[in-house]
């Protein structure tokens, strides 16, 4: 008995001098870094500033929800056969709407890894100019998001650099002048951080630059009507030849040419890599591949002049013959294809009878810039012709002189339709009294665009998402109007 | 230095020294690994004797050291020591032996406990048959009788056989002529013959462990008989966490179902074989698709993680699942329910364990074989009406009328109106079911196996739905030497299958059936499938016909699960036991998904996805076992030490754009596009050390104290260990001298209570981590790039979240245990609860890490009762259980709720979970019927300050929600609670009845006061899709008066009348006769003829009926939907996921 006893006692106690040693316990994250350990060098800080571009391809953002509040505009009506949108085009809406939700969390995606890389970025010893440029994507991305909140929601709560390090992620909304201040001041950086041009470097083509961040400066400061700092900014595009608009509107939505130095941001397409559900798919006809959503109406396509050749690569007519690629060929549209008779053209491209997934979506375009430039002196009583003259004359179109805001509100909306900028600048001009949006909205444009009640000041914004304001425990508050 | 010395410990090399240390002290603790199986479980404590020429002294003291038991005798009285015996048998009853080794002389015994009295003859000795009625253990035989006996006046003689009812012969059996002393029992071959006083006779046939019968003599020379085996009684063994107990000494709530219960059903997994067969547990299934075996849930949803009970397989405990081990190899299956009875797992236990014990041969046994084989067919149970194509292009039309809008033209093209296909006729065929299995066991004297192999193949009611499985097993137990035993277990299983999506309401297969659109033909007459490409009114839906033909998807896993163990008896009563175990499985998928340009929904690029994994799990369990018993004090010790490795890898490739689909193409090599070359690692392992002291007193007091102290690496550093205590009493009330008087009535009767506390780390790994994802992809210049971001948040100070549970149980047995009640109350609160709370937006999309903030309680009571008799030739017995549970969340984060995932298209929000109410409940607006006309909606004060309203925007025909806020608006604020998805009764009930050879079992199941959402009506009622509606819309509001539940036809939103609302949210109660069993066995005279000592034909039907007043497919199953980490956000929502079939099969047992 005592032998075995004294025998298994020493055994126990050898077990557990191994198991002394022994880590079992300690685990390890195979693959993965911490963030202690991330931050090592400048591939770490690049391949950080690479993932705060990410979610603009995310079909619930940019890729297609994004993109949905333009369905408000007289430009088109939303097609496709998601209900939520209905609410959203006839004004509607309320804050449980789907599309809300999604949206709201990857402007704060992206927030959220800018101010990763500006907390961590400038102590990682690296490249100062491939520091400088990584620091300045970071501020104009989160600007951007910021900026993209702020037509949307208006007020919404800012969090910055010292919110991270403290935790502090449920805050009360900024104001409306917090915001802009905060939209200024990052776009004001990147645009000192960033390079000119990327032209000449093919594997960063598609970062934003410094024409970037001046087109949205000047952008921001005709929205907030500051429109000599609009000029100034907007000038840093028009009178750089990096930015030169392209030889043809068409070049700008083709894969050839979709990097050409008149686009300044765009979200960038690669089949097999990224993902399919891009705006490509979501605006083309259904028997080609597309899901059919946000057709342009005949009120639009009435606005081109009779010679404007933009209308052929704005939009898809019936009798136009497309090229689909593989056994497919080449194809008629026909009516069949459509409910308004049209579909947009800007962001089609077909290869080997699909969706050529290569395509890219521009978000802004130095054209917008020359025409904000123009807007900006006009409403400094200024002439705007030369910057209007140089987008009408890239087309041929006759020179306009003495340019009225009519001129570039007639413009605006054949030059950028389809790329979300149309009700922006209707809810804009209405607030400066240039318009009337209540009435406007109100006009009858035929079945698919009946007239809608626009109620101002309510529909200047949307509702802070219903589930956001039910989890913040009552530090989010809604939109008064709601 | 420190640093070093950690990387040396961290290094592969330390790992191999540890295994190496562990296999020395394996070797120091009895080189006799034994397993967890108490040798009072294995072919319950087989003694064999071969003695030539010893003293029934020297016999005894070798009955001793073989079993557990003890013999008290008066030396000098009996003289029957001294004499010299030669024996050579084997056998696990200790009665028999005693017969054997006293036989001839007047000596009689009677045993206590493991305590047995040889008691000197005396005068006054009578016998008294073995009984199996309840509480009554002792025997008292006295052999002398039987010699008298002989002297009776006889007027005719009776012979026979007695059989086990798989034909093995029953030796020792009490045969008495009823109401007499004259008796005698079975000898080896079970053979007995008996000259008793008439033909009115009754010859009682009685042997421990089986039922007693009773037959009239008559004019019958032979009477043979086949005793059943009485799984009730009190001598029954339990399997608890390492070892054994008697059920009658059990103090925590354990239920135990014995796998001849659910033999032969067709079904892929004994989890879905466990619904209704035990109180307190319930399967949750969320499909019907084969191979699908839904979740274990005890005692309520325990935690809104992953709620998932602890599976031990054969002392293993895994974490694969239930369908792996072929139902047929299980001998019985223990639910430990209670703290008292999990505690021994600490670690996992919270949710509750599952021990499943596989059939092992016996010692002393003869080679028997068996052959199961059943083949059958399945078939849909319902399907959905639904409109047919020229009402519902009236109703399209209908919808534009109503909404002012110039008709879509599609809906007047005659070509789409004309009925052409049923899609759910097309989709859910007919499926089949076989099953063949093989076992062989034999036991000699120093070895025993099993073996079996099966193969169950599958084939579900949509094409290309199934699961195949070959299972292989092989257990085997070697007596080394007296006090060294080895056991092991070695199961492999082969399984592949693949299952259409059915869990989505965007583009699952069902879903899609209800809803394509009917004047579309299955295919054009140009072969090509028929699409919705036509017209965006028809909806993103692909021809579900194309989907399901041309899916290419497969999944497999092979796993490896064996057990090696080792029992060393150091001292009389304490064993040293050891238990090694490697899990291991390899799982792959493979998918090629075809270029899909002519369907809605487009596949630009074909791409072949494969991935494969490997998981090693290993085990191993040292400790010591101790019992004794002295005088009224009965105690048993266990304590030991445990640890569990899990290394898990994988790969995941993928290539697009291959050149080529021919399906000898379809392969990673033929070229493509590589899109994604993953691969993943993890390292996980769990340590305790645990004890468990029993303690019973005069055999009617009895205590249980568990204790088990566990590490987690899925914690960090500072809050690994954790420890978890409980205790049990017991007190077995019949054995009181009060109450002898009542044991006529009440033959036994126990209360048993108790308290303990068990832990849950079911959560991902590395929660206190925050971790850098490398995988975000973006594109600059056409180029391919890769970024990096935050993937997830750190919590550095997780920890275990508990289980406190109470419990009280109260078992009886009535009327010589004709009747037996076990009732049980439990009270279960889990505390510090993991969960991942819904982050803010503001958070963007890294994930928040598990915190231990919420708590939740489960409440409730069990019963089971059973009830058998035979009368004459016909015996029957019925079963039932039932349980009643209330499930409340008691604390969130914040006080605020969980919210459920969104629904569809729609994103509807349909379930949240909130404190004060069950888990997951379901969460929207009321609604009072419909308006009839425009003065209701004038005069409603539910919207009489509701713009929309004064807006026109709600019309006649739309439905009347409650303002519950009282603002007199309807918005999100008014939504509250509509339905609580957790049944709160659940019930099985058992049947079977034996008449000569027939035999018919029934087997019905229920629940009720239940609530299923039924999410998929909501949307097919709902006139804004574009897509087919359910029948039932044809009754939809058109007029005043038309309807007051069914909405108008209109695409406007406006008043959102098919939100989530009370109007969808159904009685899911439902009662169902789950299987139904008609069995034939042939009569042995002629079975013996071609030499199988059994065969047993039989017909089995599955979900032969239901009654239910729920109008979706099945009531019986419900999505279990995730949010981010939350498993059990959604509960019970009707997604027209896949049906359960209507299964017959014909099958055939024989025995050789």
């Amino acid at each position: 008995m005592n032998r075995i006893i004294k025998t298994i006692g020493s055994c126990l106690v050898i077990c557990f001098t191994f198991v002394q040693c022994d880590d079992l316990l300690e685990s390890t994250s195979y693959g993965s870094v911490t963030s202690q350990q991330f931050w090592r060098n400048g591939d770490d800080v690049v391949s950080a500033v690479n993932a705060i571009y990410e979610p603009l391809l995310q079909e619930n953002y940019f890729g297609h929800f994004e993109r949905t509040w333009d369905i408000q505009s007289d430009d088109m009506w939303r097609a496709g056969d998601h209900a939520e949108d209905q609410a959203i085009e006839y004004f509607t809406y309320d804050a449980s709407n789907p599309k809300l939700i999604d949206t709201w969390k990857w402007r704060y995606e992206m927030i959220s890894r800018a101010n990763a890389v500006l907390i961590n970025a400038p102590t990682v010893e690296m490249d100062e100019n491939l520091k400088n440029r990584s620091l300045g994507e970071a501020y104009f991305l989160r600007g951007f998001s910021y900026w993209r909140h702020y037509l949307v929601h208006g007020e919404v709560p800012i969090f910055l650099e010292a919110d991270v390090l403290a935790g502090n992620l449920n805050k009360e909304k900024a104001t409306l002048a917090e915001v802009e201040a905060q939209i200024e001041s990052d776009f004001t950086k990147a645009a000192e951080l960033l390079p000119v041009s990327y032209q000449g470097d093919p594997d960063n083509l598609g970062r934003v630059s410094k024409g970037t961040a001046n087109g949205f400066l000047a952008k921001f400061y005709v929205y907030t009507e500051q429109f000599q700092k609009a000029i100034t900014a907007g000038e840093q595009v028009t009178q750089n030849a990096s930015y030169a608009l392209a030889g043809s509107f068409e070049d700008n939505f083709k894969i050839d040419s979709e990097n050409n130095t008149e686009i300044l941001f765009s979200m960038q397409y690669t089949s097999n890599w990224t993902t399919d559900n891009t705006p490509q798919i979501y605006t083309t006809p259904r028997p080609w591949g597309g899901w059919d959503f946000r057709e342009p109406i005949q009120d639009l396509v009435d606005e081109f002049e009779p010679t404007d050749p933009r209308l052929d690569y704005t939009v898809f007519k019936v009798g136009d013959m497309v090229d689909l690629g593989g056994d497919a060929g080449i194809q008629e549209y026909t009516a069949d294809l459509s409910t308004s008779g049209f579909h947009f053209r800007k962001f089609a491209s077909w290869k080997d009878g699909g969706l050529n997934a290569d395509q890219n979506a521009p978000i802004l375009r130095s054209a917008d810039v020359y025409l904000l430039v123009a807007e900006a002196k006009i409403r400094l009583s200024q002439s705007g012709d030369a910057e209007l003259n140089a987008v009408r004359e890239r087309n041929n179109l006759t020179p306009v002189s003495n340019a009225t805001m009519e001129d570039i509100m007639h413009e605006r909306r054949v030059e950028l339709a389809g790329e979300n900028e149309r009700h922006q600048d209707l809810l804009r001009w209405d607030k400066a009294g240039l318009i009337d949006i209540v009435a406007f909205y109100n006009q009858d444009r035929g079945p698919l665009k009946p007239a809608r009640t626009f109620q101002r000041p309510k529909h200047y914004y949307f509702p802070i998402p219903q589930r956001e304001l039910d989890i913040s425990n009552g530090i989010l508050v809604q939109n008064e109007n709601y | 230095m420190k640093h070093f010395y950690y990387r040396l410990c961290r290094s592969p090399l330390a790992r191999f020294r540890q295994e190496v240390c562990r296999i020395v002290i394996l070797f120091c603790m009895g080189i006799s690994l034994t397993g967890f199986s108490d040798p009072k479980h294995q072919a319950p404590n087989t003694i064999e004797l071969n003695l030539k020429n010893v003293t029934v002294r020297e016999a005894l003291r070798e009955i001793e050291r073989q079993s557990h038991y003890n013999f008290v005798v008066n030396h000098n009285r009996l003289q029957i020591l001294n004499k010299t015996v030669s024996l050579n048998v084997s056998d696990n009853k200790i009665e028999n032996i005693l017969n054997l080794l006293l036989e001839g002389s007047n000596v009689t015994y009677t045993i206590r406990k493991r305590q047995i009295t040889l008691i000197p003859p005396s005068p006054q000795s009578s016998f008294i048959p073995v009984s199996n009625a309840g509480g009554v253990s002792s025997v008292d035989m006295n052999t002398e009788t039987y010699a008298s006996a002989k002297f009776f006046l006889t007027v005719q003689a009776v012979k026979g056989k007695i059989t086990e009812e798989d034909g093995t012969p029953l030796p020792g059996v009490n045969v008495l002529e009823k109401g007499t002393t004259n008796g005698t029992v079975t000898d080896a071959e079970g053979m007995y013959s008996l000259n008793v006083s008439s033909a009115e006779s009754i010859l009682v046939f009685s042997f421990i462990g089986y039922l007693t019968e009773e037959i009239v003599v008559g004019n019958q020379a032979t009477i043979d008989v086949l005793l059943k085996s009485d799984a009730k009684t009190l001598s029954e063994v339990v399997v608890v966490g390492y070892g054994t107990q008697d059920k009658k000494d059990v103090t925590g709530a354990i239920s135990s179902v014995k796998g001849s219960d659910f033999e032969n059903l067709p079904v892929s997994s004994t989890q879905q074989a466990l619904q209704g067969r035990a109180s307190g547990v319930t399967i949750v299934r969320s499909g019907g698709e084969p191979g699908n075996s839904g979740s274990i849930r005890i005692r309520g949803v325990g935690t809104v993680n992953n709620a998932d009970p602890l599976i031990i397989i054969d002392g293993v405990p895994s974490d694969g699942p239930l369908g792996d081990v072929n139902p047929n190899d299980i001998e019985s299956v223990e639910v430990l329910k209670d703290a008292s009875a999990s505690a021994i797992y600490g670690t996992r236990a919270a949710n509750g364990v599952v021990i499943v014990t596989t059939k092992r041969g016996k010692f002393g046994q003869g080679l028997k074989m068996s052959v199961n084989g059943y083949s059958g067919i399945s078939n849909r149970i319902k399907s959905i009406d639904v409109l047919d194509a020229p009402t519902l292009a009236t109703l399209k039309r209908e919808r534009y009328t109503n909404d002012g809008l110039a008709i879509d033209p599609i809906w007047e093209d005659a070509s789409y109106q004309t009925q052409r296909t049923n899609w759910q006729d097309e989709l859910l065929g007919q499926g089949t079911v076989n099953n063949l299995d093989i076992a062989i066991a034999s036991g000699g004297e120093k070895s025993t196996f099993s073996l079996s192999g099966g193969i169950y193949n599958e084939q579900g009611m949509i094409k290309n739905s199934y699961f195949k499985r070959y299972s292989f097993r092989i257990n085997s137990d070697h007596k080394i030497s007296d006090k060294f035993k080895i056991g092991q277990s070695l199961q492999l299983t082969n399984q592949t299958g693949t299952a259409p999506n059915t869990l989505s309401a965007q583009d699952g297969l069902v879903w899609s059936a209800i809803r394509f659109h009917p004047g579309l033909p299955v295919r054009n007459p140009d072969g090509t499938y028929s699409s919705s490409q036509i017209s965006s009114q028809f909806g993103d839906i692909n021809n579900p016909i194309f989907t399901i033909d041309t899916q290419d998807r497969r999944s497999g896993r092979a796993r490896i699960l064996s057990s090696l163990n080792g029992d060393l008896e150091l001292l009389k009563g304490l064993h040293a036991r050891a238990n090694v175990a490697l899990d291991a499985s390899f799982s792959d998928y493979r998918e090629f998904n075809i270029r899909v340009l002519d369907q809605t929904r487009t596949t630009t690029n074909n791409s072949r996805r494969i991935s494969s994994s490997k998981s090693y799990s290993l085990l191993q369990e040292y400790f010591l076992a101790y019992d004794t018993e002295a005088g009224d004090h009965d105690i048993g010790v266990v304590a030991g030490y445990s640890q569990q490795t899990f290394d898990y890898s994988d790969m995941t490739s993928q290539r697009k754009d291959l050149p080529s689909e021919d399906p000898s193409q379809r392969y990673l090599s033929s070229g493509g596009t590589i899109t994604e070359a993953l691969e993943t690692r993890s390292y996980d392992a769990l340590q305790s050390v645990f004890g468990r002291a029993t303690y019973g007193l005069k055999d009617r007091y009895l205590a249980t104290v568990t204790f088990r102290a566990d590490a987690s690496s899925k914690f960090g550093p500072n809050n690994r260990w954790a420890y978890f205590p409980a205790f049990s009493l017991g007190w077995r009330i019949s054995e009181e001298p009060f109450f002898q008087g009542l044991t006529n009535v009440i033959s036994n009767l126990k209360l048993t209570g108790g308290y303990g506390e068990l832990g849950n780390s079911n959560i991902p790994r590395l929660q206190y981590l925050s971790l850098i994802g490398g995988g975000y992809r973006y594109s600059f210049g056409g180029g391919q790039t890769l970024g990096s971001a935050q993937s997830s948040i750190a919590n550095a100070n997780i920890a275990w979240e508990r289980a406190v549970m109470t419990n009280v149980g109260l078992e009886a047995g009535l009327f010589g245990n004709k009747i037996l009640m076990t009732l049980g109350y439990f009270n279960k609160q889990t505390k510090d609860m993991l969960l991942a709370p819904p982050s803010l937006g503001s958070n963007g999309t890294a994930s928040i890490p598990f915190q231990n903030v919420g708590q939740l309680e489960n409440k409730g009571i069990e019963i089971e009762v059973s009830y058998r008799k035979s009368v004459g030739d016909f015996s029957y017995s019925l079963g039932g259980n039932m349980t009643y549970l209330t499930n409340k969340v008691t604390e969130l984060y914040n006080g605020n709720f969980l919210p459920g995932p969104l629904y569809g298209r729609s994103s509807s929000e349909i379930s949240r979970t909130y404190v004060g109410y069950p888990i997951a409940s379901f969460y929207g607006w009321k609604t009072d019927g419909l308006y009839q006309n425009q003065s209701e909606i004038e005069s409603d004060a539910n919207i009489s300050a509701d713009p929309r309203k004064d807006n026109g925007q709600i019309t006649p025909g739309d439905v009347r929600f409650v303002d519950l806020n009282g603002d007199h608006v309807i918005d999100d604020q008014d939504r509250t609670i509509i339905g609580n998805p957790t049944p709160k009764f659940t019930f099985g009930i058992n049947a079977t009845g034996v008449y000569k050879g027939i035999d018919l079992s029934l087997f019905f199941l229920g629940a009720a006061d239940v609530d299923i959402y039924n999410a998929d009506r909501m949307q097919g009622i709902d006139p804004t899709y574009p897509f087919n509606m359910y029948a039932e819309t044809i009754n939809r509001w058109h007029g005043e008066g038309t309807s007051n539940s069914i909405p108008r036809m209109t695409n406007n939103r406006d008043n959102l009348n098919h939100r989530t609302s009370d109007m969808f949210v159904e009685s899911g109660a439902f009662f169902r006769l789950k299987t139904m069993t008609l069995g034939y066995t042939l009569p042995q005279a002629i079975s013996n003829t071609v030499h199988i000592s059994k065969a047993r034909f039989y017909i089995t039907g599955q979900n032969v009926f239901v009654i239910t007043k729920y109008n979706g497919m099945d009531p019986e199953l419900g999505i279990i939907g995730a949010n981010g980490f939350v498993s059990n956000s959604q509960i019970n929502v009707d997604y027209a996921q896949y049906p359960q079939a209507r299964t017959w099969t014909i099958g055939a047992q024989l025995s050789f």
